[in-house]
């Protein structure tokens, strides 16, 4: 019992990562009609901003997480700026070569300017974790948990019931009836690359203690989190969430009780199947594109 | 206007004729494979700096065949396609008589072939021991191979540390697979027990299903062979939080600097089997004193086996007096009782230069030098 409480609380850890960075993926996809391939990237300049400030500044940590977190927003705004907008009359494919493109390129401008070392970043909390009965509650796993848990809410609260939230939803909607309404949609857009940096960043501050601080760590994560929103059902907020945590949860079980080499296929396998039998995923329409 | 533009074209190609036979003349190439970039371009910046200062040395001393050596880097991207890529635009530069290639079995196993057809030696790291027991005269192997490191953790732990009852955790590459599979020999053989095997694939980002099977397969000791050391820092500090305190032998990356920085006390206590340790002889620490002055980082082994391939490389080719393939193989077969950074080399049959590892121990994050375990065979 205790060994299954072990697991689903890591499942439900790295599930929440995973279902940030897929929250960052299906806002971008409903506001642009794109893909980002470089929204695990974020996570990873976001980590190393952390190391930045909280490391090598010595800045307090909340500090230092703010400041990431405010960096973050601008970097997504910049991003905004020279990968999409000058693209943003293209169709689908050069847009997500540009994205991919950024990838390589901000991953290989971090190489150069950081080094290949990778960096570790002390805990965010305290304590190391707690014992309960038999179960190990690592604190950062707990703080992970939280935090996503909190950015679910405000995430709701904002979108349902502020005026910039519903301004951002009925540009995701339909940009010429948005744009006829008055509302500025280019500078929608724009908030939607800053609010899909600050998730994709936070998702790496929060995973940085735990995977240490690399180049590549956006990666594994984002190719995870991309499978977490189809599952869920691709430009759905709710789906990449639920598909984010069941991943996290497939994989660990998977891992314990099948085989552990194979952890990452428990994944993707799971993708599969609901590329063959439901490939809108659970929450998706069965019409891809809104009228 | 055409005429003179033929004339100018072909005068620059004489021009650069002439000034690439003029580097010709002053240099002679090493091709080098190494990791720049990828998960492996940590230990990858350790190994060009390792090869670059047995350069600087050797050329201090006069250089090979009263040339001045010069390294030729190539990326490999720590991926296979990029290894043999990396490879291929080395060997296709005729100039180059040898190459110092990766420290990574699986890039080593997917070069072979072509360092077959390119029939010229090239010093290897990797530690999978097919790779010289595969019919390839051409690699040069400048660290013990994984049955070395598999008998000496086996030799250390059965009979040192009296533990019967072993878990083996291992990555599921090349190296790790191998190392497994000659650890799980060489405990039969010493008549000790395998309890569980864990593998897992490199880059994982959790370990709790590892850890918690280990601890309910009631061990008596842990050995691991882990290829990253992000992996091995990850897998450290969930041991030991899921309450797995056994005693624990881990192949190389354990007791990398890389490891200990990023696992901190997590790995406490552990003891390590390394080819390459400061104080293991003069020859090591030399080499340890001028790495610190040159570059100011502690050395490991990623920078001392190439220091070590370079400079034999160099001796064998002044021994040989030729860069003939032939003449260098020659040479570095006879290579006998030299005394390198990782140990002294004698080349045998297979083309393995050494034969045995140093056990080392964690004192609360400084590693100390525990003995020298050499084998005959």
């Amino acid at each position: 019992m205790s060994i299954t409480l072990q697991l689903l609380f890591t499942g439900l850890g790295i599930g929440s990562i995973y279902a940030l960075v897929a929250l960052g993926f299906v806002l971008i996809y409903r506001a642009t009609n794109v893909v980002n391939f470089a929204q695990g990237d974020f996570s990873m300049i976001g980590a190393f901003l952390m190391v930045v400030f909280a490391v090598d500044m010595g800045l307090p940590y909340w500090l230092s997480a703010v400041i990431a977190i405010a960096a973050m927003a601008g970097f997504g705004i910049l991003f905004n700026y020279g990968v999409y907008y000058p693209l943003r009359h293209r169709t689908f494919l050069p847009v997500v070569i540009s994205t991919i493109g950024a990838s390589i390129l901000l991953q290989n401008g971090v190489l150069a300017a950081y080094g290949p070392h990778p960096q570790s970043l002390p805990a965010m909390l305290p304590f190391p974790g707690i014992a309960v009965g038999g179960v190990f509650l690592d604190s950062q796993y707990l703080l992970i948990l939280a935090v996503t848990g909190a950015m679910v809410v405000l995430q709701y609260l904002f979108f349902e019931r502020t005026m910039l939230g519903k301004k951002l939803q009925a540009t995701s909607q339909d940009k010429e009836m948005a744009s006829l309404l008055g509302i500025p949609v280019a500078l929608m857009i724009g908030i939607t690359f800053a609010y899909s940096a600050v998730l994709g960043g936070l998702a790496g501050i929060l995973v940085a203690p735990l995977l240490f601080v690399s180049i590549n760590m956006g990666s594994t994560i984002a190719l995870k989190a991309f499978a977490a929103s189809i599952i869920g059902g691709f430009g759905d907020v709710t789906g990449a969430i639920v598909g984010g945590l069941a991943l996290g949860v497939v994989e660990t079980f998977g891992a314990a009780y099948i085989s552990v080499p194979y952890k990452d296929g428990f994944a993707f396998l799971v993708l599969f199947l609901f590329l063959m039998v439901r490939p809108q995923g659970v929450f998706g329409e069965k019409v891809a594109e809104k009228a | 206007m055409t005429k003179y533009g033929l004339t100018a074209l072909l005068l620059c190609g004489a021009l650069t004729l002439a000034a690439s036979q003029s580097i010709a003349a002053e240099t002679l190439k090493i091709g080098v494979v190494a990791p720049v970039t990828g998960p492996a371009a940590e230990s990858g910046r350790f190994q060009v700096n390792g090869a670059k200062l047995a350069a600087e040395e050797v050329n201090k001393a006069g250089g090979v065949l009263g040339k001045q050596l010069e390294l030729v880097i190539e990326d490999d991207q720590t991926t296979n396609p990029g290894a043999v890529l990396a490879f291929s635009k080395l060997a296709g530069d005729s100039d180059i008589p040898a190459f110092i290639g990766s420290i990574r079995s699986t890039q080593v196993h997917a070069m072979a072939p072509d360092v077959i057809k390119t029939g010229k030696p090239m010093m290897i790291g990797g530690t999978d021991p097919k790779l010289t027991h595969m019919g390839n005269p051409w690699l040069f192997r400048f660290r013990p191979n994984d049955t070395y490191s598999a008998r000496v953790i086996a030799e250390y732990g059965v009979n040192v540390l009296k533990r019967k009852k072993w878990a083996i955790v291992h990555s599921t590459d090349a190296f790790g697979t191998a190392g497994k599979n000659a650890l799980a020999d060489q405990l039969k053989a010493l008549g000790a027990e395998t309890v569980i095997t864990q593998g897992y694939t490199n880059n994982s980002q959790d370990f709790t299903p590892v850890a918690l099977a280990v601890k309910a397969a009631g061990a008596e000791i842990l050995s691991s062979y882990v290829t990253f050391e992000t992996d091995q820092g990850i897998l450290a500090k969930q041991m030991r939080q899921l309450g797995v305190d056994l005693p624990w032998i881990g192949s190389t990356t354990i007791s990398t600097t890389s490891a200990l920085r990023l696992a901190g006390p997590a790995l406490n206590g552990t003891w390590g089997v390394t080819d390459f340790a400061e104080k293991s002889s003069p020859a090591s620490e030399a080499f340890s004193q001028k790495y610190m002055a040159a570059y100011n980082t502690k050395a490991d082994v990623f920078s001392a086996w190439p220091y070590d391939a370079v400079t034999v490389l160099a001796k064998a080719i002044n021994d040989a007096g030729s860069t003939d393939p032939e003449k260098i193989r020659a040479a570095l077969m006879a290579i006998s009782g030299f005394a390198g950074a990782e140990g002294t080399y004698d080349f045998d049959q297979n083309g393995d230069g050494l034969h045995g590892y140093n056990i080392v121990h964690n004192d609360n994050g400084t590693i100390v030098f525990e003995r020298r375990i050499d084998f005959k065979d």
